[in-house]
C-alpha cells in the first residue's frame, strides 16, 4: 500500500517537471484516473458467502478479479447492510495458500498412507479415488463408502451428492456438516409439524412486541437480523427483549431482562412458562382445541454415545423407540408440567424468580407479539429435538404461531443448511423434499424421478456425522470424500475419534478444498476447490429464501468446483461396478453405461442447453459438460418438492429476484406458512392448517428435563462452552486468511470469570490448558473479554486450526436428531 | 543522509528531469532513457523536450542512472526540477501521513 | 540381445537401490511435507500443539488505514476497551457523532448512518447502526498467518493504464 504515497510524489515529481517542459500533464500521472474504461467494474448480485442470515451482496469485478463488495440495497434482508466478515468478502479468495493441484500423498510416485504429499494431475487423483471405491465395494459393499458435505455446498452440489451416493454408489453414507447445527432443529419441526422449515420469516423481525433470545448470540452470529431487532426495539419503547445463555455475551447489551442459566436447564424454563401460561389461564383454548393434538414423548434415551458407554447402558429407551410418543390429553399435559414451578426451575437454573415470571409473562399475555429465536444454544444439545418441541408448545398453548410478530423462528446457521442440506435431503437418513429412505413409498418417489428401478434407494440409514467418525476409527468405513467442510477441526472429541478415523491405515480419505485446511492435513488426497463466485449456484438461508448467483470470476488455475468433482468422478464408473446384476436386469438400457450417463446427462439433468446460459456469462462447469447442468440439476430437484408444498419457482427467476421465499406458488412467495390467507397450501376455512401432519394438527408435546451428559464434577470442575464470534466464520480457513478479520481477532482465547482465573492462580494472558478426560488444548486466558461467563463455566471459540478446542469436547449427541452437543461438557484448566 | 548500501536502504527516491535533445535523435535519447531502470517518460514536448522521472533507492543510484544518461550525445541538456525522498522504514507511519496530508 | 538384458539388468538395479535411497530421505521428510499444508498451524502435526503466543496489543495509534474499496467500514485504529455499547448508552457516539466532532476531532459517522432501511434520511443516526462493532473492528498488532492476494481496483487501474501506454 505504500504504492499510494510513492505515487503520490512520483505525480508531483511530473508534474514539476512538465510545468518546466511546458507540456501539459498526461492524465496517467494524475491521481485521478478518470478514462472510463479503465474505471469501469461490473457489478452483479450473489448471496453472501457466511450465515444463514443470507444476506444479498453486489461484487465488483475489474479485469477478472473482485474488487469490492457492498451490501445489496435492493435485499429485504440486509437491504444495503452487511457485517464486517460480509464487507471482506473481496478478500476471501485470494489467501496466497490457494490450493491449485490435487495432491496425493506419495512416497516413490506411489500413493503411501504415511508418505508426504506431493502434486499429482486431475486424472491421477481420479484414478486413485476410482480404484480405492471400488476396492471398498469390492470387499465391503455400498457400506464402506462415505460423503461428508455440507451446508455450504451449493443446492446443486448437494443434489449430485445425493444421487451419486444412495442412487450410484447405493448407500446412505452421506451426511453434512449441517448434522453439527441443525439435526435437531429439523427433528423438532418434523415432530411437532411434519414438514420441516420456519413458518415465520424476516418480516416477524419488524412486527414483533417482543423477542427471546434462546441461547442465541445474534449480535455476533446473525448481525443483520440483529440490526433489525435494534431497530425495531430502539424505535419502538414498548417493545421488550429478553435473552438467555449460559454466559453473558454482546446480545446482552441489548437485552432488557438478561438471564444466565445453568447448562441444560433452558428444558426446565421452557416447561415453566408452559406451566405459567396454564396455571394464569391464558391458553388459547379456541386454537388449541382446533390445531393442537397432545403427546407424551419417550424419556431415558441415552445421548448417543457408543453402545459400550456406561451412560448408554444405562439408559432404558436408548434404542428405536427413543421418538415415540403417546397421545394424551390438555390434562395430563397440565400435570406434567404443573411440577415446574417457579420455585423449582429458580432453585435449578439459577435464573431469579421475578425474572422467569417476566420471561414467562411475554408469551402468556395475548396482547403481546413473541419472537423467539435460538440457534445452537438449543441444537447442539443432548435433548436439542425437545428443547425444539417444547419452545414450540409455549407458542401453540397461545395460538401465537404463522402471524406477523407471532414466531418461533429456527434460525441457521449455514449459508444453504436450509437449500441444500435440508430441502435436498444430504443426510443419511432423507431424501429431497423431507422425504425418508425409510419410507417404501418416498424411495419409489425418488426412484420414479430418476428414472431408475424400483430398490435402487438402498432402505437403511446410514451412518450419520459423528458415527462416520467412529466407523472410520473402527475401520468399517473405507473410503471418504469429506466437501465443503473442515470436519476435522469441527467436529468433538478429534483425539479418540476423528484423528485415529482418518489417519486408519484401511480408510482413504479425500478432501475437497480451497485451502489446506486442518481437514486437508489430515486426508490422503487433498482436491483443491473453486469458491463462491468461481462457480454458479443457489443458496437458501434460514427464511427459506433461495437465491442464485452466476460465475464472475475464474478460479485459480487448476481448481475446480465441488460440482465438477462430483460429477466428473461419477464418469469413472460403470453402472456394472456398482449395481448388482439384479437390479441392472430391470433396466436393461443402463448397461454399459457410467453413472455419469444413468444420474446426469442422460437424466432430466441434462436436458438444458448451452444456449440457455447467456452469452456473456461465465459457466465453466456446464461448458465443461457440454449442458447447463446447474439448471438441470435445479429443476430436476424442484421436481420433488413442487405440488408438495415446498414449491420453488423456474431456475431463471431467481437469478432475476433478490431471493424468494418457499412454497412459490403461481409466482408468489409465502411470507407465512400454515396461515390462512397467506400460504397457498392451507384448505379454505381452517385459518391455520398444520398440513405436514395428516390431521392438519400440530402435536403439543410433554417432555421433561434431563440432566447433561458430561456435567462438571470434583476433578473436571467446570463447564466447557463453544462456539463462535463474530470476526471468523466456522473454522476461519477463509476468515483466517483476511488480515483485517485475522487482526481483529488472531487466536481463539478462553473467557472465564475473573474469580475463576484467580482462584486457579491464573491471570488475563496466562498459558493455560484446558483438560477432559479425552484430551487437552493449550490457550491464554481472557477475562475481560466480550464474553463474560458466570462462575464455573468457561468458554472458547472453534476458529483457530492452532488450537483445537474439540481435542476436548465430548461426541455426546442427542439420541434422535444425532446432533453433536458442543456446547457442554466437563473439564479443568490449569496453569502451564 | 546517505544510507550506505546499494539496493537495501528503505528509501524511496524519485527525480524528475526535462532533457532537451537534438530533434534528430530524439528516438534515440528516449530509447536509451528507457533502456535504464526505474525510468518512466511521461510526455514530449512539440519541441522534443522529454519530461521523464527516474526512481531510486539512494542518492546514488538517482546520481548514477542521471549520469548514464547525462552523456549520451544526442542529449543537448539534462535538467534535473524536483527531486523527493520517502523514508520507507516506518512504512506504516508514511503510508498514514500520506493520508493526513491527502485531507 | 545380450546388451539389451545387460542394459534392462542394469537399470533394474537402479530401481531397486534408489526407492530405498529415497525413502530413507523422504521418511524423515515425511512429517515435514505433509504438515506444510498446515499453513494456518505453522506446520505442526494435528496431534501436537505449538506454545500459543501471547495476546498481542490492540493497535492504538489512531493512524486510519487505506480502506480496501470506499464503501468498506473503516478499522478502528484505537483501543475500545470499556467502551460500551448497550441499550442506555454508545460510547462510540462521545466522539464520533455529529455534535461531538468538532470537539473530538475525531472522524464523523458516515451519512450512511443516517439512513434508514428505506433509504430515508433520518436526523440522529438510524437505529440499525447503532451497534458499530458489527462492522467495525480493532486491528490487533499480529502479523497474518497467511498473506492475501487481493488486489484493490485503484491498483489494477493502474496497471491498465500503465499497460496501455505501451
Amino acid at each position: 500500500m505504500t504504492i499510494n504515497r510513492r505515487e503520490f510524489i512520483k505525480a508531483n515529481a511530473i508534474a514539476a517537471a512538465a510545468a518546466v517542459a511546458g507540456v501539459s500533464i498526461p492524465a496517467v500521472a494524475s491521481n485521478l484516473i478518470t478514462s472510463s474504461d479503465i474505471t469501469k467494474l461490473k457489478w452483479d448480485k450473489a448471496p453472501c458467502r457466511f450465515c444463514g442470515t443470507g444476506c444479498s451482496v453486489n461484487v465488483g469485478v475489474m479485469d477478472g478479479k473482485v474488487v469490492a463488495t457492498h451490501g445489496d440495497i435492493k435485499s429485504p434482508v440486509n437491504k444495503g447492510l452487511n457485517c464486517v466478515k460480509g464487507y471482506f468478502l473481496s478478500k476471501i479468495m485470494y489467501g496466497k495458500d490457494r490450493l491449485t493441484t490435487p495432491l496425493l500423498r506419495m512416497t516413490n510416485g506411489k500413493y503411501d498412507k504415511e508418505g508426504e504429499f506431493a502434486p499429482v494431475s486431475w486424472d491421477q487423483a481420479f484414478n486413485v479415488m476410482a480404484e480405492k471405491a471400488k476396492d471398498a465395494l469390492k470387499k465391503d459393499g455400498p457400506e464402506a463408502l462415505g460423503m461428508f458435505g455440507s451446508g455450504q455446498w451449493t443446492v446443486q452440489e448437494g443434489y449430485a451428492a445425493v444421487k451419486l451416493m444412495k442412487a450410484g454408489f447405493r448407500t446412505n453414507n452421506i451426511d453434512p456438516n449441517a448434522r453439527h447445527c441443525m439435526a435437531s432443529a429439523v427433528g423438532g419441526f418434523m415432530r411437532t409439524f411434519g414438514i420441516d422449515e420456519p413458518m415465520g420469516c424476516y418480516d416477524d423481525l419488524e412486527a414483533a412486541d417482543a423477542f427471546v433470545l434462546w441461547g442465541s448470540n445474534m449480535a455476533e452470529m446473525h448481525p443483520i437480523l440483529w440490526t433489525r431487532l435494534t431497530d425495531r426495539r430502539l424505535s419502538s419503547p414498548h417493545v421488550k427483549v429478553a435473552v438467555l445463555s449460559t454466559f453473558e455475551h454482546r446480545s446482552f447489551d441489548l437485552a432488557d431482562n438478561g438471564m444466565i442459566f445453568t447448562p441444560q436447564t433452558d428444558l426446565a424454563i421452557l416447561n415453566y412458562i408452559a406451566n405459567y401460561i396454564i396455571k394464569t389461564d391464558r391458553v388459547n383454548k379456541e386454537f388449541v382445541s382446533k390445531h393442537t393434538n397432545f403427546r407424551l414423548g419417550e424419556t431415558d434415551i441415552g445421548y448417543g454415545l457408543r453402545p459400550e458407554h456406561p451412560l448408554e447402558q444405562a439408559a432404558k429407551n436408548n434404542g428405536k423407540t427413543a421418538g415415540s410418543s403417546t397421545q394424551i390429553d390438555f390434562e395430563e399435559y397440565a400435570e406434567f408440567v404443573s411440577t415446574y414451578t417457579v420455585e423449582y426451575v429458580a432453585k435449578l437454573s439459577g435464573v431469579p424468580e421475578h425474572k422467569l415470571e417476566a420471561l414467562a409473562e411475554l408469551y402468556a399475555d395475548p396482547k403481546i407479539k413473541v419472537t423467539s429465536f435460538w440457534t445452537m444454544g438449543f441444537n447442539q444439545h443432548t435433548r436439542g429435538v425437545w428443547a425444539n418441541n417444547l419452545v414450540y408448545n409455549i407458542h401453540l398453548l397461545t395460538g401465537k404461531i404463522s402471524t406477523p410478530g407471532n414466531s418461533p423462528f429456527s434460525l441457521t446457521g449455514q449459508p444453504s443448511a436450509c437449500g441444500t442440506a435440508r430441502e435436498v435431503g444430504t443426510f443419511s437418513h432423507r431424501l429431497p423434499a423431507d422425504m425418508v429412505v425409510k419410507n417404501p413409498k418416498h424411495r419409489a418417489i425418488a426412484e420414479k424421478i430418476w428414472d431408475l428401478p424400483e430398490g435402487t434407494v438402498p432402505p437403511k440409514p446410514g451412518y450419520h456425522a459423528a458415527l462416520q467418525n467412529r466407523m472410520l476409527k473402527d475401520g468399517k468405513l473405507n473410503f471418504y470424500w469429506v466437501q465443503c467442510n473442515n470436519n476435522m477441526q469441527a467436529a468433538a472429541n478429534i483425539n479418540e475419534e476423528g484423528y485415529p478415523g482418518y489417519r486408519n491405515p484401511k480408510n482413504f480419505i479425500v478432501v475437497s478444498d480451497p485451502y489446506p485446511t486442518v481437514t486437508a492435513q489430515a486426508a490422503d488426497l487433498i482436491l483443491p476447490t473453486a469458491m463462491w463466485v468461481e462457480k454458479e449456484g443457489v443458496y437458501g438461508n434460514a427464511e427459506r429464501r433461495t437465491q442464485s448467483w452466476y460465475q464472475m470470476v475464474e478460479a485459480p488455475q487448476g481448481a475446480k468446483s465441488d460440482l465438477w468433482q462430483l460429477v466428473e468422478f461419477s464418469k469413472r464408473f460403470n453402472i456394472e461396478d456398482v449395481w448388482p446384476e439384479e437390479l441392472i436386469a430391470k433396466k436393461p438400457n443402463v448397461r454399459g453405461k457410467t453413472l455419469f450417463d444413468v444420474l446426469y446427462k442422460d437424466a432430466s439433468v441434462g436436458k438444458f442447453s448451452l444456449d440457455e446460459i447467456p452469452e456473456d456469462r461465465l459457466n465453466d462447469d456446464a461448458r465443461d459438460f457440454g449442458f447447463y447442468i446447474q439448471k438441470g440439476l435445479f429443476e430436476e430437484y424442484a421436481s420433488f418438492g413442487r405440488g408438495h408444498a415446498h414449491d420453488l419457482a423456474p431456475y431463471d427467476t431467481y437469478h432475476k429476484e433478490r431471493g424468494l421465499r418457499w412454497p412459490v406458488v403461481n409466482g408468489k412467495e409465502t411470507k407465512w406458512r400454515f396461515k390462512e390467507g397467506s400460504d397457498p397450501y392451507v384448505k379454505a376455512g381452517t385459518g391455520w392448517d398444520f398440513y405436514g401432519h395428516k390431521d392438519g394438527r400440530a402435536k403439543i408435546f410433554a417432555l421433561p428435563y434431563e440432566p447433561a451428559a458430561e456435567s462438571p464434577d470434583e476433578e473436571y470442575d467446570l463447564w466447557l462452552s463453544t462456539g463462535r464470534v463474530l470476526e471468523h466464520w466456522h473454522s476461519g480457513s477463509m476468515t483466517q486468511r483476511v488480515p483485517e478479520l485475522y487482526k481483529a481477532m488472531p487466536d481463539a482465547l478462553v473467557y472465564m470469570h475473573p474469580d475463576d482465573a484467580k482462584k486457579r492462580g491464573m491471570r488475563r494472558g496466562d498459558l493455560v490448558k484446558l483438560i477432559s478426560r479425552r484430551g487437552e488444548v493449550q490457550t491464554r486466558v481472557e477475562t475481560r473479554g466480550r464474553n463474560k461467563p458466570p462462575i464455573g463455566l468457561v468458554f472458547m471459540p472453534w476458529f483457530d486450526a492452532s488450537r483445537l478446542v474439540n481435542k476436548v469436547t465430548l461426541d455426546a449427541t442427542d439420541p434422535l436428531s444425532k446432533q453433536t452437543d458442543f456446547k457442554k461438557c466437563a473439564i479443568k484448566i490449569v496453569k502451564v | 543522509m546517505m544510507k550506505n548500501a546499494e539496493s537495501t536502504t528503505s528509501e524511496y527516491h524519485v527525480a524528475s528531469f526535462v532533457a532537451y535533445p537534438i530533434l534528430a535523435q530524439l528516438n534515440e535519447v528516449k530509447q536509451a532513457i528507457a533502456d535504464i531502470e526505474g525510468t518512466d517518460i511521461h510526455a514530449t514536448s512539440d519541441e522534443g523536450k522529454i519530461v521523464f522521472t527516474i526512481e531510486g533507492n539512494s542518492y546514488r543510484d538517482i546520481g548514477t542512472k542521471m549520469d548514464i544518461i547525462r552523456v549520451h550525445k544526442g542529449l543537448i541538456n539534462l535538467s534535473p526540477v524536483y527531486h523527493q525522498i520517502l523514508d520507507e522504514s516506518d512504512n506504516e507511519k508514511i503510508e498514514e501521513q500520506y493520508t493526513e496530508l491527502k485531507k | 540381445m545380450k546388451s539389451f538384458n545387460l542394459a534392462v539388468i542394469a537399470s533394474l538395479l537402479v530401481l531397486a537401490v534408489s526407492p530405498i535411497m529415497y525413502s530413507l530421505n523422504a521418511n524423515a521428510a515425511d512429517k515435514e511435507t505433509v504438515n506444510s499444508v498446515a499453513t494456518l498451524r505453522d506446520a505442526t502435526p494435528i496431534d501436537v500443539q505449538k506454545e500459543p503466543n501471547r495476546i498481542p496489543q490492540v493497535i492504538n495509534k489512531d493512524i486510519k488505514k487505506t480502506r480496501n474499496y470506499p464503501m468498506q467500514p473503516p478499522v478502528i485504529p484505537h483501543t475500545i476497551r470499556s467502551y460500551e455499547v448497550n441499550k442506555y448508552n454508545n460510547k462510540c457516539m462521545s466522539c464520533h457523532s455529529r455534535q461531538r466532532t468538532e470537539k473530538s476531532q475525531a472522524p464523523m459517522v458516515s451519512v450512511t448512518h443516517f439512513m434508514n432501511r428505506d433509504g430515508n434520511f433520518l436526523a440522529e443516526i438510524s437505529p440499525r447502526r447503532y451497534f458499530c462493532n458489527q462492522c467495525h473492528v480493532t486491528q490487533l498488532d499480529a502479523k497474518p498467518l497467511v498473506e492475501n492476494t487481493f488486489t484493490d481496483m485503484h491498483s489494477l487501474m493502474k496497471a491498465k493504464a500503465k499497460s496501455k501506454e505501451h
